[in-house]
């Protein structure tokens, strides 16, 4: 049995922060230059970074990420028990929770929010929660979410964004007859569970949020979170600029500071550097099918593509590409992810091994191939640089195609790519996203690699029903260890969030998952 | 003709135009690879969900009934829905298209007010001191990619000497002619250039030529001359670049726009080429086309009205 | 005409010096680029200028100098490939047009109209990425758009310049209307033209620096002057060099060809 007190937590919780010497202090709004603008802030309906991020501010969830991104704890829900047989998950709401509108939350509301989150036509994150069968509310406080199989990511899955708490009847009301419809009137206008609410938004250029007065959480001073009256973003996507502007005092911070700029930025005078783990991965993606538009494939030889890894000097590209800022990767998946149990770098540097590879491999005088980098992208444009010259060594003549997102992902789903560049983050706290995406073949061929591997495939669905815990952890071990040794793709390196703050700011953060925290930030005076 | 005449027949040879840029351009976005759907999700949606979400969006039909629907929506005044950013594609036009509009008119305004007199004080100086000092400062502002003379304006002018924001877009009229004083003199200065250079080699030419040293003959003062010959004639040539390179300047904001980040209708077109998002490259290209149809149809009244002969 | 002897304009002679050293470079860069452009050195990563390396190394320690000189190549083509098509078929165009008038010029008004007013970043950006990235296609899109602006500028300048007295003389005298467009009008239309094709060369090299700076001119690890450019600019503030010796070239090459065309306008207006 798991039970979790919500009252050790928070004792655990405020004896964490009483630590802290500084004495919060309220109000002020906070302006953060953002690369790109959001596209669609609908907790379900979204299907990308630049939304998924931030919504965590404007839309709160049952349970919460904890700051290593590893873990969950109590958010509108104040404790959680998943049963014995692993079938149900029953859920207490916190007392006097209130939407930003005033009206309070409900278990008519999350029976409607996780209930449109997992209808499978509403958006693409269903698959995270595709264990719920039914929910169900005893009482005007407990939820119980009934589960078709033991689903050992549920509790995760309940802290990640899709899972968010809004408003049912508000939500009814918006103008339309779709969902998408009504989703797109609502999101206009949201009322929202989260520490902000949505107060004005100029497309491309300015997106304001003021505090919820109504928000739960308490603060170090006992008084209700936020701390800050509002959060400005900014939207810059010039990196000179959106740094000159931060350098001016314009904005409170920015954040993809490109790392050329990172050790320049953490000796400058009243600008804290923060380098914040993450679970980002940085690979290179091998189309191994045998033959390729009917040309026979040199990657599909599992020979071939581990001679490229060793041929690829990884602390090199970590040196030109992220200015030693990036680390070596040890598995697939990141350092930061849950269960993940890689102890070396993989593939360190060694080219005599990767010659003798490629003469195993048939192809002692190499072969030609093409990479796809994305056009206009600086870190793309180094790593595919630094590999070209690199694979030279072992006569393997290597075409950059530099393309636009859209063309990569059409050949790329198409399966007519032969290599392309690629990084990827986790959205839940667990090992499975990222493990259904790169190594499980049913879900998209394993990176639309055409890879395939019996035994691993086997091994993810058998831990996806896993509840003991440390046969999960063996099952997933496993599959690293396949995917590591013959996978379809060639880790770089794991690479931080970089963000610069003025010295001013406080108690913000960026969890590993990706997700700007500013429910606790504030601003000194 | 009379000018009401020349106007309203100006405007009815619009619609072909627009026509054909409609139809190239309803094409040309959908020979692209890939479709709004996967752009947007890039590597996390799987066929079904991103089969789905076209048959959703109405973008799995053939390209003869989008085209239709298309064309019923423009009659109708609707450009319809951005796949991308869910709002209606006339309102966004509405908001992004007045900034570029004022983006580039003030370009071209500093761009004027620089290379007129500058041209006047080079080709009467030919090859003198203030000639090859002029020519070589807009040489150097010509050559000097954007990016690169953006930054060095808001380094200096912003960062350091905070006489301008670094940046950004105001929320007042005043506030936003403010914000775009260094971006539109970025955007001005290879313009200028362009236009210093011919305008130069045109008053040259003129002065050269025989009708001018026919005028000083018959007495004419040099002032009278040099603006009721010089100028008139060495203009012609000028306003029509000027008025082509107004349609450039409009379509190539796109990287000023992003150095400054001003939230303007050329980083739309970027963004909506990029995430294939049809229904607002399709829209954009046709505000575009008739605002420079506009700005050709003044060059031609303005050009008209400098040398009569043309509009015979 | 002025049957005396022609001198040669100062504008002339140093912009031919300039563009003859550039062809040179551009012909033979092996001879004079002291390191392989394209090779790495892991030991010489964002070195500053010294002796060893007049110009600094890159992020990539490829030697600036280098790398600069065997941009030539690729930025001279990039000068006369995106413009010269346009520059010749836009100026005959221009010339019949302008001659022509009436109904001939109206249809020509149109489809200038159609072409200008479509977004030209639509247009090469919709061309590269259906033929794929590269700087043929590259010439390609800049061609289709550019030689409008040729023939305007043409057209406008002939249809002055045949209602002058010289005009009327050809045609009482029985020319042919080829003879009187290509050897009486053009002549003296020209200046414009040349003069606009002079900078539209020294625009085409920033066109080409803009587009490699979206990935969609020159591919790596090709080096050209606008590509360095763009990837130093990151390195602006920690290793100047990397982005501003290329600039400095582009400003070298532009007032090059600029001079030039300022020359060749003197000596044309000398023919007369």
């Amino acid at each position: 049995m798991k039970l979790f007190s919500a009252a050790a937590l928070s004792v655990a919780l405020l004896l964490g922060s009483t630590v802290s010497s500084l004495a919060v202090e309220r109000g002020g709004v906070m302006t953060y230059g953002r690369y790109a603008d959001s596209l669609f802030l609908d907790p379900v309906l979204n299907d990308a970074n630049v939304d998924i991020w931030i919504l965590s501010n404007m839309y709160d969830t049952l349970l919460l990420p904890t700051d290593d991104g590893k873990g969950v704890q109590p958010g509108l829900a104040s404790d959680y028990k998943l049963a014995d047989d692993g079938l149900s998950v029953t859920l207490t709401l916190r007392d006097g929770i209130k939407f930003s509108d005033g009206s309070p939350i409900t278990p008519d509301d999350v029976i409607f929010s996780l209930g449109r989150a997992s209808t499978p036509d509403n958006g693409i994150w269903g698959f995270l929660i595709s264990s719920i069968a039914g929910i169900e509310s005893p009482d005007a406080k407990t939820v119980v979410i009934k589960l078709n199989r033991p689903d050992p990511a549920i509790i995760p899955a309940l802290s990640v964004f899709n899972t968010a708490i809004m408003p049912k009847a508000a939500f009814e009301a918006a103008a339309g007859t779709t969902d998408t419809e009504k989703a797109e009137a609502f999101s206009a206008k949201p009322v929202g569970s989260g520490p902000f609410v949505l107060e004005s938004w100029e497309r491309g250029t300015l997106m304001k949020l003021v505090k919820n007065p109504h928000y739960w959480d308490m603060g170090e001073d006992g008084q209700p979170l936020p701390y800050l009256d509002g959060v400005t973003f900014e939207i810059i996507p010039d990196d000179a600029t959106r740094i000159l502007r931060l350098q001016s005092g314009e904005l409170d911070g920015a954040e993809f500071i490109p790392f050329a700029r990172v050790a320049e930025l953490q000796a400058a005078d009243g600008i804290a550097m923060e380098l914040y783990p993450s679970t980002k991965v940085n690979y290179i993606t091998f189309n191994v099918r045998p033959q390729i538009e009917g040309k026979d494939n040199p990657l599909s030889n599992a020979k071939v593509r581990e001679a490229l890894n060793y041929a690829t000097n990884k602390e090199a590209i970590i040196q030109i590409v992220t200015q030693g800022v990036g680390t070596p990767m040890t598995s697939f998946m990141s350092a930061a992810t849950p269960l993940q149990s890689g102890k070396a770098p993989l593939y360190p540097y060694d080219l005599d091994k990767a010659k003798a590879l490629m003469a195993e491999a048939g192809f002692a005088d190499g072969f030609s191939t093409s990479i796809l980098a994305l056009a206009g992208n600086q870190d793309d444009a180094g790593i595919t640089t630094a590999l070209q010259q690199m694979w030279a060594a072992v006569g393997v003549k290597l075409e950059i195609k530099q393309v636009d997102n859209a063309t990569r992902t059409a050949q790329y789903r198409a399966g007519t790519f032969e290599m392309r560049t690629a990084a990827w983050t986790d959205d839940i706290a667990d090992p499975s996203e990222i493990t259904s995406y790169f190594a499980y073949s049913p879900t998209i061929d394993a990176l639309h690699s055409g890879w395939k591997n019996e035994e691993a495939d086997k091994l993810f669905e058998a831990s996806q029903s896993e509840t003991d815990a440390a046969k999960r952890a063996e099952q997933y071990a496993r599959i690293q260890d396949i995917f590591n040794a013959e996978g379809p793709t060639l880790p770089l390196f794991e690479t931080p969030y970089p963000v610069a703050l003025s010295k001013k700011v406080q108690g913000f953060s960026q969890i590993p998952l990706g997700n700007n925290i500013f429910r606790a930030a504030w601003l000194e005076k | 003709m009379p000018l009401s005449e020349f106007i309203a027949r100006r405007l009815l040879q619009l619609i072909p135009t627009l026509i054909f840029i409609l139809i190239v351009v309803f094409v040309l976005v959908r020979l692209l690879p890939g479709d709004p759907t996967s752009a947007i999700l890039g590597d996390r949606g799987t066929d079904a969900d991103i089969d789905r979400i076209n048959r959703q969006l109405g973008i799995d039909r053939s390209i003869p009934v989008q085209f239709w629907l298309f064309v019923k929506s423009v009659f109708t005044a609707d450009l319809g829905n951005s796949i991308v950013l869910k709002r209606p594609v006339t309102e966004l036009i509405v908001q992004r298209l007045p900034v570029t509009v004022a983006l580039t008119a003030l370009a071209a305004l500093i761009a004027l007010c620089l290379a007129v007199p500058l041209a006047f004080v080079a080709a009467l100086r030919r090859d003198q001191l203030a000639d090859n000092a002029i020519r070589g400062g807009f040489q150097i502002g010509l050559s000097m990619p954007v990016f690169y003379l953006g930054l060095i304006l808001l380094t200096v002018f912003g960062a350091k000497l905070h006489w301008f924001p670094v940046g950004g877009y105001g929320e007042t009229f005043l506030d936003r002619l403010y914000h775009l004083i260094l971006p539109a003199t970025t955007l001005a200065l290879s313009l200028s250039a362009v236009l210093m250079r011919n305008l130069r080699a045109a008053i040259i030419g003129v002065v050269d030529a025989e009708y001018v040293s026919f005028a000083r003959a018959k007495g004419l003062a040099p002032r009278l001359i040099l603006i009721r010959h010089v100028l008139r004639n060495a203009l012609i040539s000028t306003v029509t670049l000027f008025g082509l390179s107004i349609g450039t300047l409009l379509g190539g904001a796109v990287i000023t726009e992003t150095v400054f980040a001003i939230p303007g209708a050329g980083r739309l077109m970027i963004d909506s080429i990029y995430g294939r998002d049809y229904p607002v490259v399709q829209g954009l290209t046709l505000a575009l086309a008739v605002l420079v149809s506009i700005t050709f149809l003044l060059t031609d009244l303005l050009q008209a009205w400098l040398d009569p002969r043309v509009a015979r | 005409m002025a049957a005396a002897r022609v001198r040669l304009p100062r504008p002339l002679i140093l912009g031919g010096a300039i563009l003859g050293v550039s062809m040179i470079l551009a012909i033979f860069p092996s001879a004079f680029a002291p390191y392989d452009p394209i090779a790495f050195d892991y030991g010489a990563l964002s070195q500053a200028p010294s002796l060893a390396h007049p110009f600094g190394t890159d992020n990539f320690g490829r030697d600036v100098l280098s790398r600069i000189i065997h941009a030539y190549r690729i930025d001279m083509q990039i000068a006369i490939f995106a413009t010269v098509f346009a520059f010749v078929f836009g100026t005959i165009v221009g010339a019949v047009v302008g001659y022509v008038g009436g109904r001939t010029e109206a249809l020509f008004g149109r489809l200038v109209d159609a072409i200008i007013t479509f977004p030209f970043l639509v247009l090469v950006i919709a061309i590269v990425s259906v033929l794929g990235p590269g700087l043929i296609n590259m010439y390609i899109a800049v061609s289709v758009v550019g030689w409008v602006f040729y023939a305007r500028i043409i057209a406008a300048e002939i249809k002055v310049q045949k209602r002058l007295d010289y005009a009327d003389a050809g045609r009482a005298m029985g020319y042919t209307h080829l003879r009187i467009i290509f050897r009486h009008l053009l002549p003296n239309a020209i200046t414009p033209a040349v003069v606009y094709w002079m900078t539209d060369m020294a625009l085409a090299i920033l066109l080409g620096s803009s587009l490699g700076y979206l990935g969609l001119g020159a591919q790596p690890p090709a080096a050209e002057w606008g590509v360095q450019i763009a990837d130093g600019k990151n390195f602006m503030t920690t290793a100047w060099w990397i982005s501003v010796f290329p600039g400095i070239f582009i400003i070298l090459t532009g007032l090059g060809f600029s001079l030039l065309g300022d020359g060749l306008a003197e000596v044309m207006r000398a023919r007369k």
